[in-house]
């Protein structure tokens, strides 16, 4: 038997057999998978890498060796191909996002496994803003679940367009048609709140591998496609070269002579030499006279491609400009509102000092305001001034100087942001912007007040009341708002204590 | 209309905007070259990210002495050609302690002469970005590793303090004592280094090609006898066998597969169509359950 043919009879599939290994892949296809262990998810993602993908030898030799059934059968438990970090391999669940490489003769795919639970909405939202295609997994046995509807909701809100309904575990109800019939409807009737491009429902038994990769007997009545089928005919991502074109800059590159080349990736849209593109905050425009890569010149670049630009004049912008048409700018923002999922463990804290990313640019925040958390099983909001770890919260954020930013519903990649602990660096929530105001309204001073208080809950919290300490301390806040200051805020730190008053430097 | 990008121009595109993101970002970031085919690719694809500009990092190269002398000629010459600056570090402390892979085990030899010759060497220079050529398909833990990794004073990788990334937001902005490791190949397989080194044309080790070299087995696996230093025990004897290494790291502990694919295209073919993943060739790795978790917790990239 041949290498081909022995790969090719330890998979179930029909049809399925390694790319040639000259060709590149037609593009990409990211599947993000949602539900719970209980749904059978796990197995599901397992039984599709063991069907359809170009496993090697020695991951399914795991598995088999491994003796490990997958529940109420005799066949390999296929979960275990999906299994990470030992702790949680311990706990038997997932708390993380992990990601899954598979290709099938044509295809490239990219798994992004994130939990389900209520307690991870930060991971599936998280997971979900790298998605192409989400799979949202039901048990034929309870239908739409509320859990379904919260993940929909999530799903709607990072702007993932098309969505699968895998009604699992269908050997459970005897392959009925009716039970699925019914899901499908409630399926459909949960679909249409949001702003999904394309859903369809599959019934499936992941177990037993029925429509997973093969048409299932047990299902004649179903005459759609197997899931494979259905996500082999999905588009890849970046291959749009229409839109509206963006192209936020990363760095200025040099050659050390003439070239000052402006880098970064076009993230919607595309450009071609000769093209007037303009700084979105100064309004200066200029004209692209070259295209640059490694691999020559081009007269054109679209969407996802790293490029460089050439101007024909210097119209003074650096990282964190972005550079569009004259006509279809985006907004120089000063006040934005944005949807955020809370990642961080510490809960909204007014006192605390908040940066704004963008693709490019790291923007002081003089006010971050929270209006109202949403209900994503309702999709009703409620007043609400503060916000923690897994909420989603609608607020409303004043700059600390005006910042390229759309509208995510626009054009999604610039409508995009995260806050960041100006202290700490960390990542404290991710979300979308649903509007912009160019028109600053609640600016105060202007200053970033790095108090006592927050150095000491924060960046000095090792420090004790030793004068040495003290010293640090105060060395520390300078450095932070040094750091501030280079990122463009105006900063204001309060005046250490006393050196003897006994006191402690936080309080 | 232009014809739609492949997966591999793709997964460009993405590697080059996170070298573009982690250079902008960080103060003293250093690409961390291992000679080998990720090494090569990584480097690629830092080229192209900065062309016309040269390289705006250094290399750093942790030798621990015990790499295939092709492995060196190839840095030497690679560092040489395209004008890189490239540090070379050794942990003399270990080496003076005659720390080797031949009479020491390896979780021991690794932890010494890599991890903490790796960690001497990023707090040498204060470095606070390493690139790194990991990729998440490589093993189960890496399968859940971020793309800017963060890294605790000391090193530590704590799998629950990992910063959520979303979209294409990469948030470099640093805390005390941290520094980061950042992955601009996480989303590439085995497979797609193999096919982006045939349609780049890159040079590699000719380890990788297959040729006639001495070798030794023990237990069970084929070891290259690079040097005198690696001497057949009673009842092992060096036998000439046509071999070629999928990776490459130090030659004890590295693996040889018998082969005959000697061009890049059988390379490729072979791969395409291999029955075991890349890390049954290192023998670090069988060390324990959750071997390499538990070496980047300790500061293992």
């Amino acid at each position: 038997m041949t290498i081909q043919a022995s790969l090719k009879a330890s998979t179930a599939a029909a049809g399925v057999k390694a790319a040639s290994p000259l060709r590149d892949l037609n593009g990409i296809v990211h599947l993000l998978t949602c539900g719970s262990v209980d749904d059978g998810k796990s197995t599901l993602i397992g039984r599709l890498l063991w069907d359809a993908s170009d496993l090697y030898e020695d991951q399914r030799e795991n598995v088999r060796k491994s003796g490990r059934k997958a529940a109420d059968s005799d066949l390999p438990d296929f979960s275990m191909l999906l299994d990470g970090l030992v702790a949680e391999r311990e706990q038997g669940i997932t708390i993380d996002i992990a990601w899954k490489y598979f290709d099938t003769e044509t295809r490239r795919f990219v798994i992004i496994d994130s939990p389900g639970h209520e307690q991870y909405t930060r991971n599936m939202a998280s997971g979900a803003s790298f998605a192409d295609v989400a799979i949202l997994l039901v048990d034929a046995r309870s239908g739409v679940k509320k859990q379904t509807k919260r993940h929909a909701a999530i799903l709607d809100l990072v702007g993932v367009k098309r969505v699968v309904l895998a009604v699992n575990k269908m050997d459970l109800v005897g392959y009925s048609e009716d039970v699925f019939r019914k899901i499908e409807a409630d399926f459909r009737t949960l679909c249409w709140k949001f702003g999904f491009w394309d859903a369809t429902a599959i019934p499936l038994s992941a177990v037993y591998g029925d429509n997973v990769s093969t048409k299932s007997d047990a299902m004649a009545w179903y005459t759609g496609p197997h899931l494979l089928e259905h996500l082999e005919k999905a588009p890849s991502r970046g291959t749009a070269s229409s839109g509206t074109f963006r192209f936020p800059v990363q760095t200025v590159l040099r050659d050390g002579q003439d070239f000052r080349g402006l880098a970064g990736t076009v993230s919607s849209g595309s450009v071609n030499v000769g093209d007037s593109v303009t700084d979105a905050l100064s309004g200066r425009s200029a004209k692209v006279i070259r295209i640059a890569t490694m691999d020559g010149d081009l007269k054109s670049a679209t969407s996802g491609q790293a490029i460089a630009l050439q101007l024909d004049v210097d119209i003074d912008v650096s990282r964190g400009a972005v550079l569009s048409s004259s006509e279809m700018r985006p907004i120089a923002a000063q006040t934005v509102e944005a949807r955020l999922v809370w990642l961080s463990e510490n809960a909204f804290n007014p006192r605390t000092g908040y940066l704004l990313r963008t693709v490019t640019d790291l923007i002081p925040i003089s006010t971050l305001e929270i209006k109202a958390l949403l209900d994503l099983e309702t999709m009703s909001s409620h007043p609400s001034a503060s916000c923690g770890v897994n909420d989603i919260a609608v607020t409303k954020i004043t700059l600390g100087r005006p910042a390229a930013i759309d509208v995510f519903s626009d054009i999604s990649e610039t409508g995009t942001v995260m806050i960041v602990d100006a202290v700490t660096g960390a990542s404290i929530a991710g979300g979308v912007v649903t509007a912009v105001n160019a028109k600053g309204e609640i600016l105060g001073d202007g200053h970033f007040n790095l108090t006592r208080e927050m150095l000491a809950n924060g960046l000095c919290r090792d420090l004790s009341l030793s004068s040495s300490d003290r010293e640090e301390f105060t060395r520390r806040a300078n450095e932070a708002a040094i750091l501030l200051r280079s990122a463009g805020v105006s900063v204001a730190i309060e005046p250490p204590p006393p050196i003897d008053d006994g006191l402690d430097p936080g309080l | 209309m232009t014809a739609s990008p492949s997966h591999l121009d793709l997964l460009e595109a993405e590697s080059i905007h996170i070298f573009r993101e982690a250079a902008a970002q960080f103060r003293k970031p250093v690409l961390m070259y291992s000679i080998g085919k990720d090494s090569t690719v990584l480097l690629h694809l830092a080229r192209k990210a900065f062309f016309p500009q040269k390289l705006p990092f250094p290399l750093l190269h942790i030798d621990t002495t015990w790499k295939f002398r092709d492995m060196i000629a190839f840095r030497d010459k690679t560092a040489k050609d395209f004008g890189l600056d490239l540090i070379v570090h050794k942990n003399e402390d270990g080496l003076k302690q005659g720390i080797n892979p031949i009479d020491f085990s390896p979780s021991i030899y690794t932890d010494v002469l890599k991890t903490q010759g790796l960690k001497q060497a990023l707090d040498k220079y204060g470095f606070d970005a390493a690139f790194g050529g990991a990729r998440r398909d490589e093993e189960a833990s890496r399968a859940k590793e971020r793309v800017f990794s963060f890294r605790a004073a000391g090193h530590r990788w704590d799998p629950r303090k990992q910063r959520p990334e979303m979209w294409r937001l990469l948030n470099g902005r640093l805390g005390t004592g941290e520094s980061v490791r950042v992955f601009p190949m996480s989303n590439w397989t085995e497979k797609d280094v193999w096919r982006y080194i045939l349609r780049e044309k890159l040079d590699v080790v000719p380890l990788y090609l297959a040729k006639e070299r001495p070798t030794i087995e023990r237990n069970g696996q084929l070891l290259m006898q690079d040097d005198e230093r690696l001497q057949p025990k009673p009842g092992e004897k060096v036998v000439m066998r046509k071999i070629r290494f999928r990776t490459l790291g130090c030659y004890p502990l590295t693996a040889a597969v018998e082969s005959d694919a000697s061009d890049m295209e059988s390379i490729v073919a072979e791969t395409i169509n291999a029955q075991t993943s890349e890390r049954v060739g290192r023998l670090i790795d069988h060390d324990q359950s959750g071997a390499m978790e538990k070496k980047k917790q300790e500061g293992y990239f």
